[in-house]
């Protein structure tokens, strides 16, 4: 051991001191090995020199690695000056090791980087032993080529910091030709100058990288072993006549025979099947160029392949191009394959289409069907009544294939009917299939249960059996717009899928028909699809009769079943005014709605969604406005308005004619007829001195025009009123006859304001005649001793009341007194009066009695009491139009 | 009397016995024999046999190639007869001797080959396929040489092996366009004969050796 310790450190020294002549002479610290490459998962040792300086000593000296210091148990100090680490090296390991001294003395301070050295490892594993070697010689023209490819495993080189190289090499045994290539892949072309064509190969591969080497296995096999060749050309089928089972292929070799001595393998499958048949190995062995295949169906084409390799070992060449022929034709060896297909069903009468299918071994081109249909209730078949029927353009028809229509027959009622049919091919006649469609009475029992339903990409069609077990047989049928098709099953069968190509979202009705020895039993159907989709369209809404205020009603029709796609599960109405919108989900079977309540007077748009289980579409959109008033509301309203306002009016008029006297009275009170008055006589003389008045006091006159009425009562008033104003000048003791006023001028001559007055009231039809007392005196004609007392009556033709500040300061200044003449309202509405009644004038007349001018101041008590009762009616009274006219007095 | 018949029987059937003995042994050594030979001709034999076959089958292939590309002469060059080339024919009296006159001849072909290609190469085009073939048959010598050797030393290991150098080869002088033409035509069709009765020495070898089942397994070759 210690012998061992001195060489190791006299050739660290050594080591030491090489590395310092080539690294900088002041550097403090020197590690080794330099760039070691070390094998992950062994241990590696490294040295640490100390050299030019005394300043420190192995004992200051420290390992670390880029992130981390090593622990010192792994140290080994070797000498004052040197110091060992010990490491396994991993994965995890890092690229570089470190010798330093972490001593803070002020020498290590200033040249810290004297004392830091550092070692690079480069670490990876041992290339691994290439395995699975294979070799590969492909054909050239028409001999091998020269290159030979090789590959082997790993695929991928190894991780690490090593590069694996592959050397390839190839031996050609018992000569001194070795071709080698060197690579870094996993597989190499190697050149052998020529193809060492019958000569034993010894093949590997060195796998080698830093660390070492390791050789695969030596592949030592014969050079044609390796041989690929083209596959066999011209592939040739021959079909004879005399062997419709038969047909004999012929190819040419892809290479000489000397290069190479090929065995065979064919295989053959019928026209669009998918499943290969093979011929035996053992019969195709042999280096051969020609082969029978048999046991084939007759006329029937076939798909054939051939291909090759080297007798014992060797690649398989790829298989040969496609060669089809068809087999030569034979009789037809099974029955053909008849159905029928109900085409219409009324009570008496039946209608069923006839359809064949050719035989399972048609073994040719069926040119002819052959049909007998018999009645139940003929006594013997007609052996030649057999119909011929050609067919004219066989498998035509996609939907049907290989089915042709044979002819369409009534089934009458109460018959079965028994139908043979045979088909024909250029080489003989089949065997006869029969079917019997039994009468509607006598119909065998159907199947108790059917399920349809897709299931990996086939459509499965499941039922339960009769409970009869007479069922020799099963008939799947399906049907969709006006096409159908029909399979059999044999009678233990109660699941099956539909060979048939069907197509996606298409609805189908599924029928199976158990038979019983050719008689047809009753069928059970199902609609259902292969595949649902969602609907291409939805349906199109449009308004049953016009939009209401706050309702309309929806109709659409139903898609059309191609454009459904699948089972309709809802449709969902929508209807949206702009701002908002609202769906209303109906049932399938719905086709109309009502949709309500609708906002008056709004436009909305509305639309309908027919949804399946895959989706939904949706309709095109209407758009419709409600109404402001439902047809009929606005009628309603009038005649309801209507009829209120008649009711009010007939309710008025009865009240006015249960009423009538009261509004008589109310609105006609009985006015005091002056001229049945005991003042009515007047003197003659009293014209002259009233007209003299008059003139005298014309200036005492107020003219007032009042608008109070429409324009036609006054004018009808001034008409009654034109006689008295005629008279007015004949008759200076007429009344003016308006108001109160004529109260006042009853007991005097009364005089109009003035002739313009007159003419002011004709041509002014709405004022309203009004007299004004004027007179400064009493009673002329009741106080006839008293003639001083003359009173000036001035009718004034104002169309406004007279106020009594407006009466007061003229009546103030002429008569003082006059002013306080007030008279109560009843006098007042008498004054329009015209009624004949003799009491109430004289009733009028004792009233008047009580307002003689003497008696104003003394009674001014009284009267003030009159005028405030006055007062509170006055405006009535004042106001009253002249309705009555003026009687003449 | 009884006696010397008796001894007489006893020597009749000691005779007897040892004959049938005799006869067993040789069927034993026989059968032994037959299975070594059986070992030996489904393997190198039947390689070599093989490799002589299409061997000559180039050869064949390589004479039409060089008529072709020798021009409008190429009939008559290739009638002319020269010495001085290896005897196509196999010598020897016993089966080693012949196989390695086969060794001989094929060691004495290789020089030939090599000078009619360096002649050709300076009479035909670079990418000439004579060239590439001229090669090949020059490097399928080698391996037949190879396999005749192997061959041999399995079905006469205990006879000297075949030589490496196979002695001295003596070379035509040097030669005109027409010269050089004629002898590689010559040493071509030397050749195809000489591995025509290769093919037919180790056939005749391997029906020997093989027998019945060699013919069987080569029934199609």
């Amino acid at each position: 051991m210690g012998a061992v310790r001195v060489v190791q450190l006299a050739v660290l020294a050594w080591l030491a001191s090489a590395i310092a002549s080539h690294e900088d002479s002041v550097q403090y610290l020197v590690t080794a090995p330099q760039k070691p490459e070390l094998q992950i998962g062994t241990n590696f040792t490294a040295t640490c020199f100390i050299k030019n300086t005394t300043e420190v000593t192995a004992d200051d000296l420290r390992w670390k690695y880029a992130k981390g210091e090593i622990p010192p148990e792994q140290y080994t100090k070797i000498s004052e000056t040197a110091l060992n680490v010990t490491i396994t090296v991993t994965n995890e390991t890092s690229r570089w090791l470190f010798c330093f001294i972490p001593k803070n003395s002020e020498h290590v301070k200033i040249d810290r980087w004297k004392y830091y050295h550092g070692i690079n490892l480069k670490k990876g594993y041992l290339p691994k032993k290439p395995e699975n070697l294979t070799c590969k010689a492909v054909q050239y023209k028409m001999s091998i080529s020269q290159f030979l490819h090789c590959e082997w495993e790993p695929k991928h080189q190894q991780p690490g910091d090593f590069s694996t190289f592959y050397k390839l090499n190839v031996h050609v045994l018992n000569t001194e030709k070795v071709f080698n290539k060197t690579t870094t892949e996993s597989s190499a072309d190697i050149d052998t100058e020529t193809f060492p064509s019958f000569m034993t190969l010894e093949i590997w591969v060195e796998a080698e990288n830093a660390l070492g080497k390791v050789e695969s296995e030596h592949l030592r096999m014969e050079a044609n072993s390796f041989i690929k060749t083209d596959p066999p050309s011209n592939i040739n089928i021959i079909s004879e006549d005399s062997f419709p089972t038969s047909l004999l292929l012929n190819w040419t070799r892809p290479i000489d025979k000397t290069h190479v001595y090929l065995i065979y393998e064919i295989r053959f499958a019928p026209n669009g099947s998918h499943t290969w048949s093979h011929v035996p190995q053992a019969d195709t062995n042999i280096d051969i160029q020609s082969f029978r295949l048999q046991n084939l169906q007759p006329n029937t084409v076939y798909i054939t392949q051939v291909r090759c390799k080297n007798e014992r070992d060797g690649y398989w060449s790829e298989w040969s191009n496609n060669s089809t022929k068809r087999t030569p034709s034979s009789k037809p060896a099974s029955k053909p394959d008849v159905w029928l297909w109900h085409i219409s069903e009324s009570a008496d009468e039946e209608q069923v289409w006839l359809f064949s299918k050719e035989p399972e071994f048609a073994n040719g081109e069926i040119i002819e069907y052959q049909i007998s249909i018999q009645d139940s209730k003929e006594k013997l078949p007609n052996k030649n009544m057999w119909e011929k029927i050609r067919v004219t353009n066989p498998n035509a028809d996609s939907s049907t294939k290989h089915a042709t229509s044979l002819k369409e027959i009534d089934l009458r009622e109460k018959r079965s009917h028994i139908v043979k049919v045979t088909a024909v091919n250029v080489k003989g006649t089949s065997p006869v299939a029969t079917i019997v469609i039994p009468e509607k009475e006598n119909v065998p029992p159907p199947v108790q249960k059917l399920e349809v339903y897709p299931d990996a990409g086939k459509l499965c069609v499941e039922w339960t059996s009769p409970n009869s077990t007479a069922v020799s047989e099963y008939v799947v049928q399906w049907t969709r717009a006006g096409k159908m098709n029909w399979q059999r099953e044999k009678k233990g069968i109660r699941k099956t899928s539909v060979r048939g190509n069907l197509e996606e979202f298409v609805r189908y009705n599924v029928s199976v028909y158990p038979l019983y020895s050719g008689w047809i039993g009753k069928p059970l159907h199902v609609e259902t699809y292969f595949e649902q989709g969602a609907p291409i369209k939805g349906p199109s809404v449009k308004l049953n009769g016009k939009p209401g205020s706050t309702e309309v009603h929806l109709v659409w029709e139903e898609i059309p079943l191609n454009e459904q796609r699948g089972f309709i599960s809802n449709y969902t109405i929508f209807y949206s005014d702009g701002t908002k919108t609202e769906a209303i989900t109906v049932s399938r079977d719905t086709l109309s709605y009502t949709l309500k309540p609708l906002t008056r007077n709004t436009r909305y748009d509305t639309w309908i969604r027919v949804s399946n289980v895959k989706g939904f579409a949706d309709g095109h959109n209407h758009t419709f406005t409600t109404v402001k008033y439902a047809p009929g509301e606005i009628e309603g309203i009038v005649v309801g308005v209507s009829l209120c306002f008649l009711f009010v009016v007939v309710l008025t008029m009865l009240i006015c004619i249960c009423k009538r006297d009261v509004i008589k009275e109310s609105f006609w009170p009985q006015i005091p007829n002056p001229g049945a008055s005991t003042i009515g006589t007047w003197s003659p003389d009293y014209h002259i001195k009233a007209e003299t008045s008059s003139e005298n006091c014309l200036s005492g006159i107020s003219v007032l025009d009042v608008d109070i009425c429409d324009g036609k009562s006054v004018f009808e008033e001034d008409k009654a009123c034109l006689p008295l104003k005629k008279d007015k000048y004949m008759s200076e003791e007429h009344s003016s006859g308006i108001g109160g006023s004529s109260c006042m001028s009853s007991p005097r001559q009364s005089v109009s304001d003035s002739d313009e007055g007159g003419d002011i009231a004709d041509t002014t039809a709405s004022t309203v005649q009004y007299s004004s007392v004027v007179a400064s005196s009493g009673y002329k004609g009741q106080t006839p001793s008293l003639p001083s007392q003359q009173a000036v009556f001035s009718r004034s033709e104002s169309t406004q009341p007279l106020l009594e500040s407006e009466e007061n300061p003229d009546m103030l200044s002429l008569e003082g007194s006059r002013q306080s003449q007030r008279f109560p309202p009843e006098s007042l509405s008498h004054c329009e009066g015209n009624s004949d009644n003799p009491n109430q004038v004289e009733i009028e007349a004792k009233t008047l009695d009580f307002c003689p001018v003497g008696d104003d101041s003394e009674d001014r008590q009284s009267d003030d009491a009159q005028s405030h009762e006055w007062s509170t009616t006055a405006p009535i009274s004042s106001y009253m139009p002249q309705l009555g006219g003026y009687r003449p007095q | 009397m009884n006696e010397h018949v008796k001894s007489r029987s006893l020597h009749l059937c000691t005779h007897t016995a040892a004959t049938l003995l005799s006869l067993l042994l040789v069927m034993v050594f026989d059968s032994t024999k037959a299975t070594v030979a059986t070992q030996q001709c489904g393997s190198t034999l039947l390689q070599t046999l093989k490799l002589a076959r299409f061997a000559q089958k180039e050869s064949v292939d390589i004479i039409k190639t060089y008529k072709a590309s020798q021009g409008d002469m190429s009939e008559i060059i290739c009638k002319v007869s020269l010495s001085g080339l290896p005897d196509p024919n196999i010598s020897g009296l016993e089966s080693s001797e012949q196989m390695s006159s086969v060794h001989s001849s094929l060691q004495e072909f290789s020089p030939h080959f090599k000078r009619v290609f360096d002649q050709q190469t300076d009479l035909q085009l670079p990418d000439s396929p004579l060239l590439d073939q001229l090669s090949v048959i020059s490097r399928r010598s080698l391996y037949l040489d190879s396999q005749i050797t192997v061959l041999y030393q399995q079905l006469f290991p205990n006879s000297p092996p075949l030589g490496a150098d196979g002695g001295a080869t003596s070379l035509p002088p040097p030669q005109n366009v027409f010269q050089q033409k004629v002898y590689g035509c010559v040493v071509l069709k030397t050749y195809k004969e000489f591995l025509s009765n290769v093919s037919k020495y180790l056939r005749t070898l391997k029906n020997q050796m093989c027998g019945i089942n060699a013919r069987r397994i080569n029934m199609f070759f």
